[in-house]
């Protein structure tokens, strides 16, 4: 059985602005030193599936080098792959159109490959997931398309394409974000919703896709190949839980909000997501940094002890007399003296200078924050410089100078 | 009437149905490749396309795909020496996949087929 994953990178994540200022949305990182596609990436290796595609499209470069450095690990030579196709206009001059068009634009690439099975996954979700069971399932039911559904609030219909299924799992009707949603069986406060990630039969994918480009549809699979599909094939929800390798978990984290909270998820003691699961690793690209050195400051200056408390730090973490309590910092952040974080986020190469004071923060890349500054005391003063989010985060983008 | 657009790159070929498509009531307007098809496609407005798969500068396969974001509202035949393509995903974006015979009666079913549905059609 012959089974590509093709990954769609191509996602503009507005509402995660300005951390996708300079990069596409899978590209954003996530969970201290991984970027979001890692998730997605590293499920297909796990998985066995390792003929993979990462569809990209706006801002790639950093994604690209992410992929490129971090990812050439399968040997070409035996078959096995991950390659980055942007966006070529092959068949098309126009950017994709939506998320159908994006894999109907690439229908040379699976011609070539000619696969049994094409597993659609999304570049830019958090969960890990053993896709050998989701495939076992599609093949089951002698499926042409099954769909991974997850169990959901009724109140959150308006995010989520929600599936109607039978008995025996087959969905029999799909609504991208209804506002009165199907609710489940027996479970009147509950949606199916569709995580947005498919496994399509070659053929009858191939030939919606072609129908739906002879249309003036929106190309999109959640609006338009699932209905048309569920009419005349065999279309079929499988539960995430009888999937998921550990709790099940998944995030989509489309905005600031929810980048926080899930970053924040993997603080807990026994998190729902679980990082250190030796069976299941999440690969990245990481460089070489020095181990985590956490002292005190210089006596002669003054005395203060260098701590870090529920905290994830990550190689080559500095920190010299400051204290950081409740957040993430990537690789090489300095904290000085006196310094204090709490509950942020804080990416590579971060410098906190003395005294500084730090909360419900997210600081992108290599900003350096100066002495004594006070960020997320004040959110009026810092919406004059920064990102605020209604909920009451500062983002600070690269590149910015305090 | 309605009009057939005829893109082959064998000039007996383009003239055999210009002669055989005019007797059967079509207007028939021609092209040699891929390209000029593309290059008349909105002044000639055909009502259906007769497309030869092996062309110079612009094969039938990557010509259909440009068709289809140009001018989704024109109807395709393909047509061609080999049945071989028929396993090429492209091809299935065509109304219809004939294979090349002097006698174009099998044509000429699927030309009033195509051109009976597509008047039907709102």
């Amino acid at each position: 059985m012959k089974i590509i994953a093709m990954i769609l990178a191509g996602g503009k994540g507005e509402r995660l602005y300005p951390l996708t200022r300079d990069r596409a949305k899978p590209a954003v990182p996530f969970g201290a030193i991984y970027r979001i596609i890692d998730f997605s990436l590293s499920n297909c290796v796990n998985s066995g599936i390792r003929r993979i595609y990462v569809l990209t499209q706006y801002k790639s470069l950093s994604l690209n080098r992410h992929i490129q450095l971090g990812w050439n690990i399968l040997p070409n030579k035996l078959g096995e792959f991950i390659n980055v196709i942007s966006a070529q206009q092959r068949i098309d001059e126009h950017w994709y159109r939506g998320t159908a068009d994006a894999v109907f634009q690439n229908i040379y690439t699976l011609e070539q490959e000619r696969p049994d099975l094409v597993l659609i996954l999304a570049g830019d979700h958090v969960y890990k997931m053993d896709y050998r069971k989701l495939i076992q399932f599609h093949l089951e039911k002698k499926a042409d398309l099954t769909i991974p559904v997850i169990e959901m609030e009724k109140g959150s219909s308006k995010e989520f394409g929600v599936v109607e299924a039978d008995a025996d799992c087959r969905i029999i009707g799909f609504t991208e974000k209804p506002v009165k949603p199907k609710t489940v069986l027996g479970k009147p406060e509950s949606i199916l919703a569709s995580m947005g990630i498919y496994v399509f039969n070659t053929q009858p994918m191939v030939r919606r896709l072609i129908e739906d480009a002879k249309t003036d549809s929106q190309h999109d699979f959640g609006m338009n190949i699932v209905p048309s599909m569920i009419r005349s094939d065999r279309v079929f929800a499988f539960p995430f839980e009888e999937g998921s390798r550990g709790k099940p978990y998944w995030k989509d984290v489309g905005t600031i909000d929810a980048y926080f909270a899930a970053n924040m998820d993997l603080l807990a003691p026994e998190p729902a997501f679980d990082l250190f699961d030796r069976g299941w690793p999440i690969y990245t690209h990481e460089e070489s940094h020095p181990p985590v050195k956490i002292i005190l400051s210089d006596k002669e200056v003054g005395k203060s002890d260098g701590i870090a408390l529920n905290s994830i730090i990550s190689g080559g973490c500095e920190i010299r007399g400051g204290r950081v309590e409740n957040s993430l910092l990537s690789p090489a952040v300095r904290v000085e003296m006196d310094a204090k974080v709490n509950n942020s986020i804080l990416l590579n190469e971060v410098k906190v200078s003395r005294g500084a004071q730090i909360r419900h923060a997210i600081i992108d890349k290599g900003v350096e924050i100066s002495e004594g500054m006070k960020i997320g005391f004040n959110l009026k003063e810092d919406a004059k410089k920064f990102t605020v989010t209604e909920s009451g985060f500062v983002v600070i983008p690269r590149w910015i100078r305090t | 009437m309605a009009k057939i657009l005829v893109v082959d790159d064998e000039e007996h070929i383009r003239l055999l149905y210009k002669q055989e498509l005019t007797e059967e009531g079509y207007e028939v307007t021609l092209a040699t490749n891929g390209k000029e098809c593309l290059e008349i496609i909105d002044a000639e407005n055909p009502d259906l396309i007769i497309l030869d798969i092996r062309m110079p500068v612009m094969d039938g396969i990557e010509t259909l795909g440009r068709i289809i974001n140009k001018r989704k509202d024109i109807p395709v035949i393909l047509n061609t020496a080999y049945s071989s393509y028929k396993d090429d995903f492209m091809t299935w974006a065509a109304e219809a996949y004939v294979v090349k015979s002097y006698d174009l009666s099998e044509l000429k079913i699927k030309i009033q087929e195509i051109i009976s549905r597509k008047k039907g059609s709102p």
